[in-house]
Protein backbone atom coordinates (compact mmCIF):
# COMPACT_ATOMS: atom_id res chain seq x y z
CA UNK A 1 0.00 0.00 0.00
CA UNK A 2 1.31 3.45 -0.93
CA UNK A 3 0.97 6.65 1.08
CA UNK A 4 -1.61 7.95 -1.46
CA UNK A 5 -3.66 4.79 -1.07
CA UNK A 6 -3.59 5.29 2.71
CA UNK A 7 -5.10 8.74 2.27
CA UNK A 8 -7.92 7.21 0.23
CA UNK A 9 -8.62 4.79 3.08
CA UNK A 10 -8.50 7.29 5.91
CA UNK A 11 -12.18 8.25 5.75
CA UNK A 12 -13.26 4.61 6.08
CA UNK A 13 -10.61 4.05 8.75
CA UNK A 14 -12.02 6.91 10.85
CA UNK A 15 -15.60 5.74 10.43
CA UNK A 16 -14.67 2.17 11.33
CA UNK A 17 -15.86 1.06 7.93
CA UNK A 18 -12.70 -0.75 6.81
CA UNK A 19 -12.79 -4.51 6.44
CA UNK A 20 -10.33 -6.67 8.40
CA UNK A 21 -8.05 -7.21 5.43
CA UNK A 22 -7.81 -3.49 4.62
CA UNK A 23 -7.28 -2.65 8.28
CA UNK A 24 -4.44 -5.11 8.50
CA UNK A 25 -2.88 -3.72 5.35
CA UNK A 26 -3.12 -0.22 6.77
CA UNK A 27 -1.44 -1.28 10.00
CA UNK A 28 1.38 -2.88 8.05
CA UNK A 29 1.90 0.40 6.24
CA UNK A 30 1.89 2.35 9.50
CA UNK A 31 4.56 0.03 10.84
CA UNK A 32 6.82 1.09 7.98
CA UNK A 33 5.77 4.75 7.48
CA UNK A 34 6.04 7.05 10.49
CA UNK A 35 4.56 10.05 8.61
CA UNK A 36 1.34 8.23 7.68
CA UNK A 37 1.07 6.74 11.15
CA UNK A 38 1.46 10.13 12.78
CA UNK A 39 -1.12 11.71 10.49
CA UNK A 40 -3.61 8.91 11.08
CA UNK A 41 -3.21 9.23 14.84
CA UNK A 42 -3.69 12.98 14.68
CA UNK A 43 -6.81 12.73 12.49
CA UNK A 44 -8.23 9.95 14.67
CA UNK A 45 -7.76 12.10 17.77
CA UNK A 46 -9.59 15.01 16.13
CA UNK A 47 -12.33 12.68 14.89
CA UNK A 48 -12.81 11.23 18.37
CA UNK A 49 -12.81 14.68 19.99
CA UNK A 50 -15.72 15.71 17.79
CA UNK A 51 -17.75 13.07 19.56
CA UNK A 52 -17.59 15.14 22.74
CA UNK A 53 -19.63 17.90 21.12
CA UNK A 54 -22.77 15.80 20.64
CA UNK A 55 -25.00 16.97 23.47
CA UNK A 56 -27.21 19.74 22.16
CA UNK A 57 -30.98 19.54 22.18
CA UNK A 58 -33.53 21.93 20.70
CA UNK A 59 -35.55 24.02 23.13
CA UNK A 60 -39.02 23.03 24.32
CA UNK A 61 -40.52 25.67 22.02
CA UNK A 62 -39.73 23.68 18.88
CA UNK A 63 -42.46 21.09 19.38
CA UNK A 64 -45.49 23.35 19.98
CA UNK A 65 -44.31 25.61 17.19
CA UNK A 66 -44.31 22.70 14.75
CA UNK A 67 -47.73 21.42 15.80
CA UNK A 68 -49.25 24.89 15.52
CA UNK A 69 -47.72 25.25 12.10
CA UNK A 70 -48.99 21.81 11.04
CA UNK A 71 -52.50 22.59 12.23
CA UNK A 72 -52.55 25.97 10.52
CA UNK A 73 -51.31 24.37 7.31
CA UNK A 74 -53.97 21.68 7.43
CA UNK A 75 -56.69 24.22 8.12
CA UNK A 76 -55.39 26.37 5.29
CA UNK A 77 -55.56 23.44 2.90
CA UNK A 78 -59.02 22.46 4.03
CA UNK A 79 -60.25 26.01 3.68
CA UNK A 80 -58.75 26.29 0.22
CA UNK A 81 -60.07 22.94 -0.99
CA UNK A 82 -62.53 23.70 -3.80
CA UNK A 83 -65.98 22.14 -3.95
CA UNK A 84 -66.13 19.03 -6.17
CA UNK A 85 -68.01 20.83 -8.94
CA UNK A 86 -65.24 23.41 -9.16
CA UNK A 87 -62.36 21.05 -8.69
CA UNK A 88 -61.64 20.78 -12.41
CA UNK A 89 -61.46 24.54 -12.77
CA UNK A 90 -59.38 25.21 -9.68
CA UNK A 91 -57.57 21.90 -9.55
CA UNK A 92 -54.02 23.11 -9.98
CA UNK A 93 -51.52 22.85 -7.17
CA UNK A 94 -50.36 26.02 -5.56
CA UNK A 95 -46.64 26.23 -6.11
CA UNK A 96 -46.13 29.41 -4.19
CA UNK A 97 -47.92 32.02 -2.21
CA UNK A 98 -47.35 34.49 -4.99
CA UNK A 99 -49.12 32.12 -7.34
CA UNK A 100 -51.96 31.78 -4.87
CA UNK A 101 -52.34 35.52 -4.66
CA UNK A 102 -52.11 35.88 -8.43
CA UNK A 103 -54.90 33.35 -8.67
CA UNK A 104 -56.91 35.34 -6.15
CA UNK A 105 -56.44 38.47 -8.23
CA UNK A 106 -57.45 36.59 -11.35
CA UNK A 107 -60.60 35.36 -9.68
CA UNK A 108 -61.27 38.83 -8.35
CA UNK A 109 -61.01 40.03 -11.94
CA UNK A 110 -63.51 37.39 -12.95
CA UNK A 111 -65.82 38.51 -10.17
CA UNK A 112 -65.59 42.11 -11.33
CA UNK A 113 -66.02 40.97 -14.90
CA UNK A 114 -69.16 39.21 -13.84
CA UNK A 115 -70.35 42.25 -12.00
CA UNK A 116 -69.77 44.81 -14.71
CA UNK A 117 -70.10 42.62 -17.75
CA UNK A 118 -72.96 40.99 -19.44
CA UNK A 119 -74.14 39.29 -16.28
CA UNK A 120 -74.67 36.02 -18.05
CA UNK A 121 -74.39 34.08 -14.84
CA UNK A 122 -76.71 34.27 -11.93
CA UNK A 123 -76.17 35.56 -8.45
CA UNK A 124 -75.31 32.09 -7.18
CA UNK A 125 -72.27 31.86 -9.45
CA UNK A 126 -71.13 35.27 -8.36
CA UNK A 127 -71.43 34.40 -4.68
CA UNK A 128 -69.49 31.20 -5.31
CA UNK A 129 -66.64 33.05 -6.97
CA UNK A 130 -66.55 35.63 -4.23
CA UNK A 131 -66.36 32.80 -1.75
CA UNK A 132 -63.44 31.39 -3.69
CA UNK A 133 -61.62 34.71 -3.50
CA UNK A 134 -62.08 34.68 0.25
CA UNK A 135 -60.66 31.17 0.45
CA UNK A 136 -57.64 32.23 -1.54
CA UNK A 137 -57.07 35.28 0.61
CA UNK A 138 -57.34 33.17 3.70
CA UNK A 139 -54.82 30.66 2.35
CA UNK A 140 -52.35 33.38 1.46
CA UNK A 141 -52.75 35.03 4.86
CA UNK A 142 -52.34 31.83 6.86
CA UNK A 143 -49.41 30.69 4.77
CA UNK A 144 -47.56 33.99 5.03
CA UNK A 145 -48.08 34.11 8.78
CA UNK A 146 -46.17 30.84 9.07
CA UNK A 147 -43.14 32.01 7.13
CA UNK A 148 -39.72 32.12 8.72
CA UNK A 149 -39.02 35.63 7.51
CA UNK A 150 -40.47 38.42 9.64
CA UNK A 151 -41.13 40.55 6.56
CA UNK A 152 -43.19 37.73 5.05
CA UNK A 153 -45.17 37.42 8.27
CA UNK A 154 -45.76 41.18 8.18
CA UNK A 155 -47.18 40.71 4.69
CA UNK A 156 -49.41 38.02 6.16
CA UNK A 157 -50.74 40.48 8.72
CA UNK A 158 -51.35 42.96 5.92
CA UNK A 159 -53.31 40.35 3.96
CA UNK A 160 -55.40 39.70 7.04
CA UNK A 161 -57.16 43.01 6.36
CA UNK A 162 -58.53 41.51 3.17
CA UNK A 163 -60.32 38.55 4.70
CA UNK A 164 -63.81 38.66 6.12
CA UNK A 165 -64.17 39.67 9.73
CA UNK A 166 -65.90 36.39 10.46
CA UNK A 167 -62.82 34.35 9.47
CA UNK A 168 -61.93 32.60 12.70
CA UNK A 169 -58.83 30.88 11.33
CA UNK A 170 -57.19 34.16 10.41
CA UNK A 171 -58.32 35.59 13.72
CA UNK A 172 -56.68 32.70 15.55
CA UNK A 173 -53.49 33.15 13.53
CA UNK A 174 -53.37 36.85 14.41
CA UNK A 175 -53.87 36.15 18.10
CA UNK A 176 -51.13 33.56 17.93
CA UNK A 177 -48.85 36.13 16.30
CA UNK A 178 -49.53 38.63 19.10
CA UNK A 179 -48.68 36.05 21.74
CA UNK A 180 -45.87 34.10 20.15
CA UNK A 181 -44.24 35.85 17.22
CA UNK A 182 -40.55 36.43 18.00
CA UNK A 183 -40.55 39.70 16.07
CA UNK A 184 -41.94 42.78 17.85
CA UNK A 185 -42.95 44.49 14.59
CA UNK A 186 -45.08 41.51 13.61
CA UNK A 187 -46.71 41.51 17.04
CA UNK A 188 -47.45 45.24 16.79
CA UNK A 189 -48.91 44.86 13.30
CA UNK A 190 -51.05 41.97 14.49
CA UNK A 191 -52.44 44.07 17.35
CA UNK A 192 -53.40 46.76 14.83
CA UNK A 193 -55.00 44.21 12.53
CA UNK A 194 -57.08 42.87 15.41
CA UNK A 195 -58.98 46.16 15.70
CA UNK A 196 -61.37 44.79 13.09
CA UNK A 197 -62.16 41.89 15.38
CA UNK A 198 -62.50 43.99 18.53
CA UNK A 199 -66.16 43.05 19.02
CA UNK A 200 -65.18 39.45 19.63
CA UNK A 201 -65.12 38.55 23.34
CA UNK A 202 -62.45 35.94 22.56
CA UNK A 203 -60.18 38.61 21.12
CA UNK A 204 -60.66 40.90 24.08
CA UNK A 205 -60.08 38.10 26.56
CA UNK A 206 -56.96 36.84 24.81
CA UNK A 207 -55.44 40.29 24.57
CA UNK A 208 -56.16 40.98 28.25
CA UNK A 209 -54.22 37.85 29.13
CA UNK A 210 -51.50 38.77 26.68
CA UNK A 211 -51.01 42.21 28.23
CA UNK A 212 -49.43 40.84 31.38
CA UNK A 213 -47.41 38.15 29.64
CA UNK A 214 -45.82 40.28 26.91
CA UNK A 215 -42.10 40.89 27.24
CA UNK A 216 -42.07 43.90 24.92
CA UNK A 217 -43.08 47.30 26.40
CA UNK A 218 -43.96 48.49 22.89
CA UNK A 219 -46.47 45.69 22.42
CA UNK A 220 -47.88 46.27 25.90
CA UNK A 221 -48.43 49.95 25.14
CA UNK A 222 -50.09 49.05 21.83
CA UNK A 223 -52.36 46.63 23.69
CA UNK A 224 -53.35 49.31 26.21
CA UNK A 225 -54.18 51.68 23.34
CA UNK A 226 -56.25 48.89 21.80
CA UNK A 227 -58.19 48.40 25.02
CA UNK A 228 -58.87 52.10 25.43
CA UNK A 229 -59.81 52.54 21.76
CA UNK A 230 -62.27 49.68 21.96
CA UNK A 231 -63.60 50.76 25.38
CA UNK A 232 -62.87 47.33 26.77
CA UNK A 233 -63.90 47.69 30.39
CA UNK A 234 -63.05 44.05 30.96
CA UNK A 235 -59.41 45.06 30.68
CA UNK A 236 -59.47 46.97 33.95
CA UNK A 237 -58.31 43.98 35.94
CA UNK A 238 -55.35 43.29 33.62
CA UNK A 239 -54.36 46.97 33.66
CA UNK A 240 -54.50 47.05 37.44
CA UNK A 241 -52.31 43.95 37.62
CA UNK A 242 -49.81 45.60 35.32
CA UNK A 243 -49.84 48.80 37.36
CA UNK A 244 -48.99 46.83 40.49
CA UNK A 245 -46.36 44.70 38.82
CA UNK A 246 -42.87 45.14 40.21
CA UNK A 247 -41.22 43.92 37.02
CA UNK A 248 -43.14 45.89 34.39
CA UNK A 249 -41.46 48.69 32.48
CA UNK A 250 -42.06 52.12 34.08
CA UNK A 251 -43.49 53.62 30.88
CA UNK A 252 -45.86 50.68 30.59
CA UNK A 253 -46.99 51.14 34.17
CA UNK A 254 -47.69 54.83 33.53
CA UNK A 255 -49.60 53.88 30.40
CA UNK A 256 -51.61 51.36 32.43
CA UNK A 257 -52.54 54.10 34.91
CA UNK A 258 -53.65 56.25 31.99
CA UNK A 259 -55.65 53.34 30.55
CA UNK A 260 -57.38 52.78 33.86
CA UNK A 261 -58.34 56.46 34.06
CA UNK A 262 -59.86 56.22 30.59
CA UNK A 263 -61.86 53.09 31.23
CA UNK A 264 -63.12 53.67 34.78
CA UNK B 1 -28.20 7.39 10.56
CA UNK B 2 -30.54 4.41 10.26
CA UNK B 3 -32.93 4.64 7.36
CA UNK B 4 -36.17 2.92 8.18
CA UNK B 5 -38.57 1.62 5.64
CA UNK B 6 -41.36 2.99 7.80
CA UNK B 7 -40.19 6.54 7.12
CA UNK B 8 -40.72 6.00 3.42
CA UNK B 9 -44.16 4.56 3.95
CA UNK B 10 -45.13 7.42 6.25
CA UNK B 11 -43.86 10.00 3.80
CA UNK B 12 -45.90 8.38 1.03
CA UNK B 13 -48.98 8.77 3.20
CA UNK B 14 -48.13 12.40 3.85
CA UNK B 15 -47.67 12.93 0.15
CA UNK B 16 -51.04 11.33 -0.51
CA UNK B 17 -52.79 13.74 1.84
CA UNK B 18 -52.47 12.30 5.33
CA UNK B 19 -50.77 15.36 6.81
CA UNK B 20 -51.29 14.18 10.39
CA UNK B 21 -48.48 11.67 9.75
CA UNK B 22 -46.08 14.60 9.62
CA UNK B 23 -46.07 14.40 13.41
CA UNK B 24 -44.36 10.99 13.26
CA UNK B 25 -41.65 12.28 10.96
CA UNK B 26 -41.17 15.35 13.12
CA UNK B 27 -40.78 13.32 16.32
CA UNK B 28 -38.27 11.01 14.67
CA UNK B 29 -36.10 13.55 12.95
CA UNK B 30 -36.34 17.03 14.43
CA UNK B 31 -33.55 16.55 16.98
CA UNK B 32 -31.10 15.22 14.41
CA UNK B 33 -32.00 18.05 12.05
CA UNK B 34 -31.50 20.55 14.85
CA UNK B 35 -28.01 19.23 15.56
CA UNK B 36 -27.21 19.30 11.84
CA UNK B 37 -28.22 22.95 11.59
CA UNK B 38 -26.60 23.89 14.87
CA UNK B 39 -23.27 22.51 13.69
CA UNK B 40 -23.61 24.32 10.38
CA UNK B 41 -24.73 27.67 11.77
CA UNK B 42 -23.48 27.72 15.36
CA UNK B 43 -26.67 29.58 16.24
CA UNK B 44 -29.34 27.93 18.38
CA UNK B 45 -32.25 30.12 17.32
CA UNK B 46 -31.35 29.99 13.65
CA UNK B 47 -31.05 26.20 13.84
CA UNK B 48 -34.53 25.92 15.36
CA UNK B 49 -35.98 28.21 12.68
CA UNK B 50 -34.41 26.02 10.01
CA UNK B 51 -35.92 22.89 11.57
CA UNK B 52 -39.36 24.47 11.29
CA UNK B 53 -38.63 25.48 7.74
CA UNK B 54 -37.65 21.94 6.76
CA UNK B 55 -40.91 20.45 7.99
CA UNK B 56 -42.87 23.23 6.38
CA UNK B 57 -41.07 22.54 3.09
CA UNK B 58 -41.75 18.83 3.42
CA UNK B 59 -45.46 19.61 3.66
CA UNK B 60 -45.32 22.13 0.88
CA UNK B 61 -43.29 20.02 -1.54
CA UNK B 62 -44.65 16.63 -0.47
CA UNK B 63 -45.81 15.93 -4.01
CA UNK B 64 -42.18 15.77 -5.17
CA UNK B 65 -41.37 12.79 -2.93
CA UNK B 66 -40.96 9.69 -5.09
CA UNK B 67 -41.98 6.18 -4.07
CA UNK B 68 -39.10 4.13 -2.79
CA UNK B 69 -36.57 6.91 -2.50
CA UNK B 70 -34.82 7.01 0.90
CA UNK B 71 -36.70 9.48 3.04
CA UNK B 72 -33.74 10.63 5.13
CA UNK B 73 -31.66 11.48 2.09
CA UNK B 74 -34.57 13.38 0.59
CA UNK B 75 -35.16 15.20 3.88
CA UNK B 76 -31.51 16.27 4.10
CA UNK B 77 -31.63 17.54 0.55
CA UNK B 78 -34.58 19.66 1.63
CA UNK B 79 -32.59 20.66 4.71
CA UNK B 80 -29.58 21.74 2.64
CA UNK B 81 -31.78 23.94 0.49
CA UNK B 82 -33.41 25.42 3.59
CA UNK B 83 -29.98 26.15 5.02
CA UNK B 84 -28.68 27.79 1.83
CA UNK B 85 -31.82 29.92 1.50
CA UNK B 86 -31.75 30.78 5.19
CA UNK B 87 -28.13 31.89 5.10
CA UNK B 88 -28.79 33.98 2.02
CA UNK B 89 -31.73 35.66 3.72
CA UNK B 90 -29.96 36.34 6.96
CA UNK B 91 -26.55 37.00 5.48
CA UNK B 92 -25.14 34.82 8.21
CA UNK B 93 -22.18 32.88 6.98
CA UNK B 94 -20.01 32.66 10.05
CA UNK B 95 -21.25 30.66 13.00
CA UNK B 96 -22.03 32.77 16.02
CA UNK B 97 -20.65 30.35 18.60
CA UNK B 98 -23.35 30.98 21.11
CA UNK B 99 -23.76 27.38 22.14
CA UNK B 100 -23.82 26.32 25.73
CA UNK B 101 -22.07 23.02 25.60
CA UNK B 102 -22.30 20.91 28.71
CA UNK B 103 -19.18 19.86 30.43
CA UNK B 104 -17.99 16.52 29.08
CA UNK B 105 -18.55 13.56 31.33
CA UNK B 106 -15.33 12.80 33.08
CA UNK B 107 -14.15 10.64 35.91
CA UNK B 108 -11.03 12.79 36.14
CA UNK B 109 -11.08 14.53 39.50
CA UNK B 110 -8.22 16.91 38.72
CA UNK B 111 -9.73 20.38 38.12
CA UNK B 112 -6.83 21.45 35.91
CA UNK B 113 -7.44 18.47 33.64
CA UNK B 114 -11.16 19.28 33.41
CA UNK B 115 -10.29 22.89 32.63
CA UNK B 116 -7.86 21.81 29.92
CA UNK B 117 -10.47 19.57 28.33
CA UNK B 118 -13.04 22.34 28.37
CA UNK B 119 -10.55 24.68 26.76
CA UNK B 120 -9.76 22.06 24.14
CA UNK B 121 -13.44 21.65 23.36
CA UNK B 122 -13.77 25.41 23.06
CA UNK B 123 -10.92 25.44 20.59
CA UNK B 124 -12.45 22.55 18.72
CA UNK B 125 -15.74 24.43 18.36
CA UNK B 126 -13.87 27.47 17.11
CA UNK B 127 -11.91 25.34 14.68
CA UNK B 128 -15.11 23.75 13.38
CA UNK B 129 -16.66 27.17 12.97
CA UNK B 130 -13.61 28.39 11.06
CA UNK B 131 -13.84 25.51 8.61
CA UNK B 132 -15.30 26.39 5.19
CA UNK B 133 -18.96 25.39 5.12
CA UNK B 134 -18.55 22.65 2.49
CA UNK B 135 -15.93 20.94 4.66
CA UNK B 136 -17.93 21.49 7.82
CA UNK B 137 -21.02 20.01 6.21
CA UNK B 138 -19.39 16.74 5.21
CA UNK B 139 -18.00 16.32 8.73
CA UNK B 140 -21.36 17.12 10.27
CA UNK B 141 -23.09 14.53 8.13
CA UNK B 142 -20.50 11.82 8.71
CA UNK B 143 -19.51 12.45 12.31
CA UNK B 144 -22.53 14.03 13.96
CA UNK B 145 -25.36 12.58 11.90
CA UNK B 146 -23.60 9.20 11.71
CA UNK B 147 -24.39 8.78 8.05
CA UNK B 148 -22.76 6.24 5.80
CA UNK B 149 -20.71 7.66 2.99
CA UNK B 150 -23.06 6.34 0.31
CA UNK B 151 -25.95 8.14 1.97
CA UNK B 152 -23.94 11.35 2.11
CA UNK B 153 -23.15 10.88 -1.56
CA UNK B 154 -26.91 10.70 -2.20
CA UNK B 155 -27.50 13.93 -0.33
CA UNK B 156 -24.58 15.82 -1.84
CA UNK B 157 -25.30 14.26 -5.23
CA UNK B 158 -21.77 13.10 -5.87
CA UNK B 159 -20.03 9.71 -5.85
CA UNK B 160 -18.87 7.91 -2.72
CA UNK B 161 -15.20 8.37 -3.57
CA UNK B 162 -15.64 12.11 -3.65
CA UNK B 163 -17.28 12.02 -0.23
CA UNK B 164 -14.35 10.07 1.23
CA UNK B 165 -11.83 12.51 -0.21
CA UNK B 166 -13.84 15.42 1.20
CA UNK B 167 -13.99 13.81 4.63
CA UNK B 168 -10.22 13.28 4.61
CA UNK B 169 -9.56 16.86 3.56
CA UNK B 170 -12.08 18.23 6.03
CA UNK B 171 -10.74 16.40 9.08
CA UNK B 172 -7.20 17.30 8.06
CA UNK B 173 -8.13 20.97 7.73
CA UNK B 174 -9.93 20.85 11.06
CA UNK B 175 -6.88 19.37 12.77
CA UNK B 176 -4.66 22.07 11.30
CA UNK B 177 -6.95 24.88 12.40
CA UNK B 178 -7.27 23.35 15.84
CA UNK B 179 -3.53 23.22 16.35
CA UNK B 180 -3.05 26.71 14.96
CA UNK B 181 -5.59 27.99 17.48
CA UNK B 182 -3.97 25.97 20.26
CA UNK B 183 -0.58 27.44 19.27
CA UNK B 184 -2.00 30.99 19.37
CA UNK B 185 -3.42 30.33 22.78
CA UNK B 186 -0.18 28.89 24.09
CA UNK B 187 1.99 31.72 22.74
Amino acid sequence: MTCDQVKEQIADYLAGALGPADTEELREHFAQCAACKQEAELLSATWESLGLLEHEQPSEAVRPRFYESLEAYRQGLEAAAPAPARRRFFGWRLRSFQLAWSAALLIAGLVLGQWFGERRHGQADLARLQDEVQHMRQLVTLSLLQQQSASERLRGVDYAYRVQESDTQVLTALLHAVNHDPNVNVRLAAVDALHRFADSPAVRGTLQQSLVKQDSPLVQIALIDFMVDTRDKGAVSALATLERSSTANQNVKEKAVWGLSQLQ
Amino acid sequence: MPETRADNVIMQKVRDGDLAKMAVLFERHHRALFRYFLRLTGNHGFAEDLVQDVFFRIMKYRATYRDGSPFTSWMYQVARNAYLDGVQKRKVETPLLEENVPEPASSEPDPSEILRRRQDLGLLRRALAALPVEKREVLVLSRFQNMKYDQIADILQCDVGTVKVRVYRAIRALSQIFFELAGEKAS
